[in-house]
């Protein structure tokens, strides 16, 4: 296994082939960040934890990023369309947008030269679009973490952590059931989740837009491209949603994850005819 | 890719061996106002520059229509920029730790964008960092502070965060709450409301230093659990009560009350107030020049030498 260990101030490079920059899509412009490698091994496309889970993901996916780059895998992470340093706006956004972005991004991606493997990587919500246009036919690598099986599942999910922290600071009858607000939803009303405005339309698509079935295959690969799925827990927290996020989570140790995920990432990038640079 | 679109570019600044990133907002039509006062907007906390529901890009894409360049930053080891966040994060940030690295960015892009000086707008955690920022540059022409906070929180045992759990969800918790506020209420008054034990006294000091000096600042509070308006929950110190009373004659801060929104300021009626105030405000301190007020130019120069009778350098 690689040895990892957590990056300390001190040992911090600065990577001159790391770049922010907008890319065009139809009526707004994504906000993206290159982790570029000289001569990378594979490439791949991050896709982040959806709006206002993308806020207490952000330190350890950026460490992800730089962690891939630092040994030849260049990776390219983006916001969502309507989310973060992204244009557009968020109440306006439908999942047709979401997957438009990831499949824009890695054709533009593989577009970038050099006869390298595709690595398609999405991170709960993510996860489901990642697999939708890998199952699509793009891409040549797909890794998953914590997939929910389906959109709403992980909006549900951050719903009610969006209704307990309402419900923390009234008393008695001033707090409203869980079903209260989806009835909202439900009825076209829309509904303000950490600052994002949840739009019906969002919640009612949410529950076709589904993690494809036949990606959890016995020898990990579909139709001879790797695929892995990988379950994150509470101690993945703030990675994913866990019961607190706080400052305790800024600088978590994630180095068994990422080692296990970057061996796992490089393997597969050699079975796919990528040359590996890296030693260990 | 590009690093320039209609309204905004991805810039970066070194600040000794790091590149800190950040989002440039300009002004539409390039028509900044006269005074050219531009706003900086970094981390609250840990989250990333675009805060919580990405109320920060709402606000300066709205003050950059009222003619105020506006400018987000991520601190090191915090979102985009370079380096790693220290372990102890929030003492680091208690103690002023990115404080310097707020005021090398503040002069680095005054003199880059020549700019008549910058407005540091930190929210929680990011407006402990603004004041402690504030006095080591006088570039900085003022601060606004969203729901500061002026004490040392203190970790907790697992069984103290039971019991707050357990207060909040039951009737007899809540009742025992109550006592115990009332008791500590006792406490204050016994102690002719001096600052409790875990209050950050550097940055106490730091208020009423950039408060003597007639630094602007503008304070913006959210409603807490069972506090009355600006005033807090019986039992908890007062510090913006307590920092008024301190004011001189010169002092330029004004403290407004946003109601119906929560900590974050990020839902609608919040981000919309927020925006607001803060509108005001600026026209208040750049824009009008009533008889008497001292124009920025001549202010920055007085408070220069009030930073430096208190903070030599």
């Amino acid at each position: 296994m690689l040895r990892m260990s957590v990056r300390t101030p001190q040992d911090f490079k600065h990577n001159p082939l790391e770049e922010a920059g907008y890319f065009p899509v139809p009526g707004a412009h994504l906000y993206t960040v290159l982790h570029g490698s000289p001569d990378p091994v594979a490439r791949v496309l991050l896709v982040g934890a959806f709006a206002s889970e993308r806020h207490y993901s952000h330190i350890p996916w950026i460490r992800w990023a730089r962690l891939l780059a630092d040994h030849n895998v260049e990776c390219l992470r983006y916001d969502y369309r309507g989310v973060g340093e992204s244009t557009g706006a968020f109440e306006a956004m439908t999942f047709v947008h979401w997957l438009e972005d990831v499949e824009l991004l890695a054709k533009w991606l593989q577009s970038r030269g050099g006869d390298v493997p595709l690595l398609i990587h999405g991170l709960e919500l993510g996860a489901v679009l990642s697999g939708k246009t890998f199952d699509a036919g793009i891409g040549d690598i797909l890794l998953l973490w914590a997939p929910p099986t389906s959109a709403n599942q992980a909006l549900r999910t951050t719903l009610l952590r969006r209704i307990s922290m309402d419900n923390a600071f009234k008393y008695g009858d001033e707090r409203r059931p869980v079903s209260s607000y989806i009835g909202l939803l439900e009825d076209g009303e829309n509904l303000d989740v950490e600052g994002y405005r949840w739009t019906a339309q969002q919640w009612r698509d949410s529950f076709s837009v589904e993690l494809p079935d036949g990606l959890d295959t016995a020898d990990g690969t579909v139709s001879g491209r790797p695929v892995r799925s990988v379950k994150l827990d509470r101690q993945s927290t703030p990675l994913i949603k866990g019961s607190s996020v706080g400052y305790e989570g800024v600088n978590k140790d994630f180095s068994l994850l990422f080692s296990e995920n970057l061996e796992w990432i490089l393997s597969a990038a050699r079975s796919r005819g990528g040359v590996c640079a890296y030693s260990h | 890719m590009h690093t320039v679109i209609d309204g905004r570019a991805a810039i970066s600044v070194a600040i000794g061996d790091l590149y800190l990133r950040g989002t440039y907002h300009t002004v539409p039509g390039g028509r900044a106002r006269q005074q050219n006062v531009a706003l900086l907007f970094f981390n609250p906390g840990f989250t990333p520059r675009s805060a919580l529901g990405d109320s920060a890009v709402y606000w300066c894409k709205r003050l950059t229509e009222c003619g105020y360049p506006c400018f987000r930053f991520d601190l090191p080891g915090l979102g985009d920029s370079d380096g790693e966040a220290p372990d102890q994060i929030l003492d680091f940030i208690n103690k002023g730790g990115y404080a310097s690295t707020v005021s090398a960015l503040i002069k680095a892009l005054v003199e880059r964008y020549s700019l008549a000086g910058i407005v540091a707008v930190g929210h929680c955690a990011g407006a402990v960092t603004a004041l402690f920022a504030a006095p080591q540059t006088k570039e900085c022409a003022g601060v606004v502070l969203t729901d500061p906070y002026f004490f040392l929180p203190r970790e907790r045992a697992r069984f103290w965060l039971e019991l707050r759990t357990w207060s909040s969800w039951s009737r007899i918790g809540a009742a025992v709450s109550a006592m115990y506020y009332v008791l500590r209420h006792i406490r204050l008054l016994v102690g002719r409301q001096r600052p409790p034990r875990n209050a950050n006294l550097p940055l106490l000091r730091c208020w009423n230093q950039l408060s003597s000096a007639g630094l602007p600042m503008l304070v913006l509070k959210a409603p807490a659990l069972k506090s009355r308006g600006l005033r807090p929950r019986i039992g908890e110190f007062d510090y913006l009560a307590y920092l008024q009373s301190k004011a001189g004659p010169r002092n330029r801060v004004s403290i407004e009350f946003v109601e119906g929104t929560n900590h974050s300021f990020a839902d609608r009626k919040g981000r919309e107030a927020v925006r607001e105030h803060i509108e005001e405000w600026l026209k208040a301190q750049f824009l009008e020049s009533p008889k008497g007020r001292t124009t920025e130019r001549s202010g920055a120069v007085a408070r220069r030498g009030a930073y430096e009778a208190v903070l030599p350098r």
